[in-house]
This record gives C-alpha cells, structure tokens and sequence, in this order.
C-alpha cells in the first residue's frame, strides 16, 4: 500500500484537522503515515495544504503525483494543476465548476497569471470546470462530491461548510480502506470533549463512507494491525522532548515562525512528568519558558540562564538569529553553554516566511564577530530532533560554547509516528565544577583540552567580560594572555572533534561502493534514501553520504568517501550550494553535479529519482527543482 | 564574618569621576545588608559604568553593550534567590538597550537596574546620551544636542518598575540607603543616579549639580508608597509622574515610588511552574545518578500520543 495524499484549502479552513484526522485513523489502525504542512504567511484565506504519504511501513518521504487529491476549495485545484496525473483521484466540489480564477482573489497575483497561462495555453477555460479538464487530460480520475448533501444528510440543521473537512478526510480514509471505526475514533480524539461535535462528526463520516461506497471508490477494507503506543510529533514537538529529556530548564524565545512552535510546545509540557525510579530523591521543578521582548534578549537572557549552571536555550529562525549575532559572539568569548536552535526557512530577510530553506548554513557557521569555536550540526528527521537536541545541550556542557542546532522548515513542519523514545541514547553529561571558594578561575589556562573548570553565580566568586580576560575574568590587552586565551578556546574544538563519535558528524548510508554518491544535510535524508531504493530496482545503486555536523568538521571522513566515489550529487535546498562549498573548503574535493531547491517547497521523492538520472545520463551537470505550490 | 564587596582590582575610571561614589555606594550597601559572597551577582553593559563589576567582590558579568537587563533577568529567573544587580550607562540602558528597560518594567523580575546618569557616552568620548537636553552642549559636542532628553524616572514609573528613585553619586550614604531597599525590595528597582562626567560632561558638573539637589524626604510629607488597597494609590503614582518634571535649578533625589502590589515575575511564575519557588531552575537536578534522563517522554507528552 503506497498513498500519497494531498489535501488542501483555505488556510484557517480546517486543513489541519482533516490531515489529522486522516493521520490518527491510519496511525491507530497500525499503518505509517507521514505528513507535511505548506501554508502562506497569512492567518485566514489563503491557500494552504497538507501533503501526505499512508503506506504499510512508515513513509520517509513524500511524492508527487498524489493518489487522492482532496480540493475542500476550488484554490486548491487552481493551484495544484500539475500535482496530478492518471494515478490520481481528484475530490472536489461539484457545485464549484463555474468558479472562475478571476474570482479566486486569494491566489497571489503571479500564480494566477501562471494558473491562467496554462489553463490557456492548453486550451482550456479558465475556471474550475477548465482546471478540472485539464487534471483529466493529465489522466486524473475526477470524483465530484456532493459536499453540502453529504453534510446535511448527516447534520441536517448544521452549517454544511463546516464539515467539508471531515468529509474529504472520511473519503480519503474510505478510499485507502481504513476501517470506519478507526475514524469514528479520530473524531473522538480530535474533538475530545466536545460530545455534539463528534456526535455530528461520526454522523458525517458515516454518510461520506457510504457515499465512497455507493461511488464504488471505496477500498477493500484494510486488516487493523497490532502497534505500539505512537508519539505523533513534528520536528518542533521532538526537538522540545529532546530538550526535556537533556535537562533543558530555560528556555527564552520571541515569537517567529517556524520556531516558535517548539518553545510553546515547551510551555504546554513544563510541568514535567517524571520517570518514578530515575528521579526518586531528586530536586525536581518545571521548566521556565520567557517570551522575551526580542532576540537580543533572547539569547542574552538564556546566556544569563547558563551563568547559573541551567541547560539554557533559546530558539529562532533567521531574522532572529541575525539579531542574536552579537550574543553568540560573547557567548563564543565568555565560554558560555548555549544552545541555539536554529530553524531554518528561506531567507534573505523576511524571505519566504513561512516555507523552507537550508540557506543559513554558512551564516551559523560564521554569524558574529571575530574568531570563537562553535559547534554546528543539524537534524534530518523528526526522530534525531529528539536526539540530537539532548545531544545539543551536552555539548555545550561539556565543550562550554555555544552550539547552533539546525533544524530546517520542512523537518520542524513534519508530522512523523515516534514508536519509541529511546533514553538509553541519551547520557545528560556530568559537568565539572569548580570548587567552592572564593578564588575559581574561570578561565583557567591550565587545561589540557581547553576546557576550564565551569562554575556558577550564587557557587563561586568569579567574572567575566566580553573583552578579552585573564583567568579570573577580568579585562586584559595583554599581548601573551591573549594568545593563550585565542589558543585555549580553540582548543576546546579540537577536543569535541576528537571526543564527538564519527556517527554524530557524517554517516556513509548503504553500499560503500555504488554508481551515485548523493551528500545532503536536513530533510533531504528521508527522501534520498528512497530515492536509492527505487534506483535499486532499476539497476542502479547508490549510497548516500549524510552530514550532520559541519563545526568541527569530519574532514578526513569526507574526503575518504567522496575520493573513492563515482559519481557525487550534492543535494540541498537553497541556491548557493553551502554544504558543498564548505565540504570543498575542508577537503578541496569540488563537486560539480547538484540537485538545488529555493523556491522554498519541500523536496519530494520523485522529483530527486529523476534529476538524479538526468545527471547519471548527462542530461544535465545541475538540476533546479521546481515542483510544490 | 561580613564580606568585604570591594576588591583590588585597579580601577580606571578618570579622577574625579561620579562612578567612584556609585562603586562605594553599592559596596556598602551589600556589605550592610550582610549579603554573603555568593548572594549576589553584578551584571553590566559596555561604557565606563560597564566596568562597575570587575570592582565588586561578587560575580559578575560585564555583557555586551546594551544586554545587561536580558543577561541579569536570565540569572535571576533561574536562581530567584540571587540579588541580581545592573550597573548600566544612561547611553547603555536607553539607547541600544532602551527595549529591555521597557521590557523589565512590564516584566518585573526582581533584579536592581543601578543608571550611570551623566548625560554623555563616556567611553566613546562623550556623545550625548539620552539623558542630555535639547540645545545643551557638552564638551565633546560639535553643536548643541539636537535629541531631546528622555525623563528616566518617569519612563520607569510608567513602565511598570515598582521601586523607582533617583540618587547622587556625590550624595552616597543617601544613595547607599536607597540602594539597600532596592536590593530588598522584591520587585524590580530603577535608580537613576546624577553621575558627574568630568571628562566630557563639562556642564552637569558635581557643582552644578550640588546646587541643586535637594532631597524627596526633607518633605516629611513626601510618601511615595503604594500598599495593599492604598486609597491614595492614584495620587502617589501622578504625583511622582508631576515630581519626575522637576529639573532645574531644583532637581529632586531620594525615592519617587514604590508600588508593593505588583507582583513580581518570579510570583508571577509560581503559579505555572512547578516546584518554582522550592526548586527553581538552578537548583534542579536533571538527571539520574547515572546520567539518564529522569523526564518521562510518554507521559510528558502524553498529549502527542496518538496510537
Ligand atoms: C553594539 C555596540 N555599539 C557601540 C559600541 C561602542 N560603545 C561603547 S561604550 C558606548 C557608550 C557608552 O555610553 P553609556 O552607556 O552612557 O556609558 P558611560 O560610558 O557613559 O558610562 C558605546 C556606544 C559597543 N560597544 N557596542
Ligand atoms: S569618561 Fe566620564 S564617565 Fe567615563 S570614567 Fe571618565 S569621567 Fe567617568
Ligand atoms: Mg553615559
């Protein structure tokens, strides 16, 4: 079973409980289900969608053409003109043919122009009913649904347009096979404790089964199967876990999307639950969360925070992070253990606000002034989120500087099924503190690895300034000192590069010799290992050289992969290429074919199978990828 | 054994300088309240007044121009029972770092915010400062300030601090008082203290200024307090806004407001986190004796469970 689905409206339309209504039925019948949001920057009204994937094992990406196209507007199929081909199956209202796209004054301006360009350059009117000739020459199976029947069927004194999304959800479920029970349950779920809601809900979802049934749409019911107790998270949700599950307790952040989510993810579960044995005896307390008056104090805040020994973090996207530039720098200087995590969307400035990017890689890498270690890596599904956010604040423990997790827009918008949390993965480690006493030096030069003892305000006298320091912290421009202390700092990088497990920086997935060498960072993971699957079947194999980590830099291992490599595709979504470039920075090795996206929608499988034959068959040195709307 | 809060660290501030009042003021005060070494934290920003905690026998911070209220405020939320202290410029606290000075009115967190008030950016050789008023030129000035001045102490009433009161670094056994029920005082206290440039401030002299300081207090009157169900909150609160304007040939110092019925942040806090006020942050362990976490993720986010 393999269904790609995409379900799309107005935003503020109720996609999201349709994508979550279908998520929890296909989740609790014991089927994967992954799933990824695309909206505008706007609250109301303009067109936003859910993309999904529902097969027997879980989904790792997402594909273009959707099997079940669900239109709960007639945006939706203006915008998704080429979503479609004779694999799918469009469910739209029947009673919106004549619409006009003259009408839809909610599509931006040059995507109008587009949608109309097509529509008449094929010869097709511009309205729904031309739209919907044109999927069907595309090969798409057309389903008129009686939306405002079926919901007044169901709930006769109701508003019918405030069920549409439960009825595409039904369908869809229906159309998959997923049993009606399974989605009577949803309805609870989604609705808990609004008792008329779900009875009306229930009501609704029966007459759209039997409407699937009686259009002969309807799947063969699919066997429920038995399945562990399932986390649906997105990569906001799981870095928030990760970071309880670290010892993260302050957190500051200003509003901006797509981070925020994650901080008020925090908010809602700040008042821990503890595992009963582990934290018998021990001193336990929620977690503080500031939404401060900017980034500026954001991140100063949570630098304060760690002063008094607190795992402190602060989270932004890229306007902020511009912001926080300074406060990294002092952080880089004063050894101070913080984490930032740093949620990418596209950029420059406001950018694409709401969309993806993997644009700032180089800027994480090099933001604020002067010369300080950092540790930089990001994540690539919503499974190392957990992981490596607890992994993120050990490293700043344990190397005292600031460590930059990036997590991009597509991965912190990904709903994905987490089985198992597994905390044998997670070691919180000790830090060493300073004794006692009134006469600690903080930066005391004599250290092996560069790492001096830590302490805290309200254990020790101790001080510190951005200015260069001697040992106890106060300011100095003395020439040797300042050697010492340059050297010391970037001491401690070597060290975490050499006490940092190859596996946290950079992994070889699959065959260690194969025809392709795709490299990629972030959420091209998933898709790309796909990729490799269906490449296989062709004859083809390919291997897939993941980066995590780009401070301190696995260098010789990267070298090593890509000299014995055939062909290297770098893949990333933005338009400078940054890891490639920074991977020709420490190896020399320059790669030349690239699979790039910026136009700021998330890579699907397909469009990366066949840009990579295009390369395989020299069709093209580089490809751009365009699709998503 | 009371713990002596100056050290020997050379102090290089210019002779003659209002900063060496503000140092002794605070010193002492700490040192009567019989504050313990690790009771306190002295947190500033960049300017000559930035450099008030490698002075102080405490730990402390010297942060980035303009950051000091967001570093202080992390400290403090983490560890409520530090007395968190500011050292800041007039340039430092209302200029770049104007939006946190609001920010902690409407906040409240507890912490001291101690301005440096010498009407000039000493370290970057007197440019005026927030405080200078319209049409006066310092030294340093190559014509008359064309910036109006803000009014610090009324920016601060009106912003939410709950204890607000100005001083005089020539005046420091009263400026020491006021200091010590500052730091007591659970709310956030703003104190704008006239500090004397004589390096580039060549008109707001400690002269000038002493003859014209007078204090809040002669006036037995004068009762700046605001209690539980006080009848006369109102007036105390515009009559220190009216008292904020004074500024001439009489210029007010001593403490304009208190207002004892906001609750601070940190109450603020109780209410939602657990265990805030017996565990905070600081004081939490994270993990078990063997390192693991202690956080149950099924059941924290138990929400999120879907199957
Ligand atoms: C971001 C930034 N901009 C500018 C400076 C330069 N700078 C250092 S001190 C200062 C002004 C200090 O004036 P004030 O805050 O009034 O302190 P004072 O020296 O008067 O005590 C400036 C602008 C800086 N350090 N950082
Ligand atoms: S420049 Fe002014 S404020 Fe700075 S130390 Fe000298 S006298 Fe004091
Ligand atoms: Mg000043």
């Amino acid at each position: 079973m393999d269904f790609n689905i995409l379900i799309g409206g107005p935003q503020g339309g109720g996609i999201d409980t349709a994508a979550n209504l279908v998520g929890k039925a296909v989740a609790t019948s014991g089927y994967g289900v992954l799933s990824v949001r695309e909206y505008h920057s706007n609250i109301k009204g303009r067109h936003s969608y859910t993309h999904m994937r529902v097969m027997d094992k879980q989904p790792r990406s997402l594909k273009y053409p959707v099997n079940i196209f669900v239109a709960l507007d007639p945006d939706t199929i203006f915008e998704h003109l080429d979503d479609v081909s004779e694999v799918s199956t469009v469910l739209y209202d029947k009673t919106t043919e004549d619409y006009d796209l003259q009408a839809a004054r909610m599509i931006m301006r040059d995507t109008s122009a587009k949608i109309r360009r097509i529509l008449t350059e094929n010869g097709f009117e511009t309205t729904i009913r031309g739209a919907l000739g044109y999927m069907k020459k595309r090969g798409a199976k057309l389903l008129p649904i009686p939306f405002s029947d079926i919901a007044t069927e169901a709930v006769p004194d109701g508003t019918p347009s405030r069920y549409y999304n439960t009825i595409g959800a039904a369908i869809t479920l229906a159309i998959i096979g997923i049993d009606r029970k399974f989605a009577d349950d949803a309805i609870s779920y989604i609705f808990k404790g609004k008792q008329q809601v779900v009875e009306e809900n229930v009501k609704v979802v029966d007459a759209s089964y039997r409407f699937a049934e009686d259009s002969k749409v309807a799947g063969k019911t699919l066997p429920a199967l038995p399945t562990p107790r399932k986390l649906l998270l997105t990569g906001n949700d799981a870095s928030a876990l990760g970071k309880l599950l670290g010892g993260l307790r302050f957190q500051t952040y200003y509003p901006i999307t797509p981070a925020s989510d994650e901080s008020t993810t925090i908010e809602e579960h700040q008042n821990i639950k503890w595992i009963g044995k582990e934290a018998e005896n021990l001193r336990k307390g929620g977690v503080v969360i500031v939404q401060t008056e900017d980034e500026l104090s954001a991140i100063n805040m949570a630098i304060g925070g760690a002063l008094t020994g607190v795992r402190s973090a602060t989270a932004t996207s890229g306007p902020g992070f511009s912001l926080m530039a300074e406060g990294l720098s002092f952080a880089g200087m004063d050894e101070v253990p913080l984490v930032v995590t740093f949620y990418e969307r596209g950029g420059p400035s406001t950018g694409l606000p709401t969309r993806n990017g993997q644009s700032d890689l180089l800027f994480a890498l090099n933001a604020g002034h002067g010369e300080y270690p950092r540790i930089v890596f990001s994540s690539g599904t919503v499974d190392e989120c957990i992981y490596d956010a607890a992994k993120a604040l050990n490293y700043a423990a344990k190397y005292q500087m600031p460590v930059i997790h990036l997590i991009d827009k597509n991965l912190a918008n990904t709903l994905d099924l987490i089985s198992k949390v597994d905390l044998d993965r997670i070691k919180i480690e000790t830090v060493e503190l300073a004794k006692e006493g009134d006469d600690v030096k903080r930066y005391d030069l004599n250290t092996e690895n560069g790492v001096s003892p830590y302490t805290t305000m309200g254990r020790n006298i101790f001080w510190m300034t951005g200015d260069e320091h001697d040992e106890l912290g106060h300011v100095t421009e003395d020439s040797d000192i300042r050697d010492r202390m340059m050297e010391k700092r970037f001491k401690k990088l070597e060290t975490a590069d050499r006490e940092i497990p190859l596996e946290e920086k950079a992994v070889l997935i699959g065959e260690k010799e194969a025809d392709i060498t795709f490299v990629t960072w972030g959420s091209q993971k998933g898709p790309i290992l796909d990729v490799i699957e269906d490449l296989k079947e062709e004859g083809i194999s390919a291997n897939l050289l993941y980066l995590k980590m780009f401070s301190p830099f696995p260098t010789e291992f990267v070298k090593n992969v890509l000299s014995k490599a055939s062909l290297v595709i770098d893949v990333e979504s933005n338009y400078t290429a940054q890891a490639a470039q920074m991977i020709k920075l420490y190896t020399g090795i320059d790669i030349k074919n690239k699979i790039l996206k910026y136009n700021g929608r998330h890579m699907t499988e397909d469009e990366i199978l066949k840009s990579a034959k295009e390369i395989l068959n020299k069709e093209s040195l580089m490809v751009v990828l365009e699709d998503g709307s | 054994m009371v713990h002596n809060f100056r050290n020997d660290i050379t102090v290089d501030w210019c002779p003659g300088c209002g900063d060496f009042g503000i140092l002794t003021a605070l010193t002492s005060a700490l040192q009567e309240l019989n504050l313990g070494p690790h009771d306190v934290a002295v947190i500033s920003g960049i300017g000559c007044s930035g450099k008030t905690p490698h002075y102080v026998n405490a730990a402390g911070a010297h942060t980035l121009h303009g950051r000091a209220i967001p570093v202080a405020v992390g400290v403090k939320l983490t560890n409520p029972k530090l007395k968190v202290i500011v050292t800041g410029g007039d340039g430092d606290l209302m200029s770049i770092g104007a939006g946190h000075l609001v920010a902690e009115g409407r906040r409240n967190s507890g912490i001291t915010v101690l301005m440096y008030d010498n009407a000039v950016y000493g370290l970057t050789k007197g440019q005026a400062a927030p405080t200078l008023k319209l049409g006066v030129q310092t030294k340093s000035l190559a014509r008359p300030n064309i910036y109006d001045a803000i009014n610090p102490i009324m920016l601060a009433i009106s912003t939410g601090y709950s204890f607000v009161a100005r001083g005089f670094s020539f005046e420091i056994a009263h400026l020491k008082n006021i200091i010590k029920q500052a730091v007591m005082f659970p709310g956030s206290s703003f104190i704008d203290i006239l500090q004397p440039c004589p390096t580039y401030n060549n008109i707001n002299t400690m002269d000038w200024y002493k003859k014209r300081v007078y204090k809040l207090d002669d006036d037995k009157t004068w009762d700046p307090v605001v209690t539980e169900n006080d009848p006369k909150a109102e007036e105390k609160y515009n009559r220190a806004i009216e008292k904020s304007f004074e500024w001439g040939d009489r210029i007010p110092i001593g403490i304009f407001y208190v207002n004892k019925k906001i609750p601070p942040f940190t109450e603020r806090l109780k209410q939602y986190v657990d265990n805030y006020e017996s565990v905070p942050p600081a004081a939490q362990d994270v993990k078990s004796k063997d390192g693991k976490p202690i956080v149950d993720p099924f059941e924290t986010f138990k929400d999120k469970i879907i199957v």
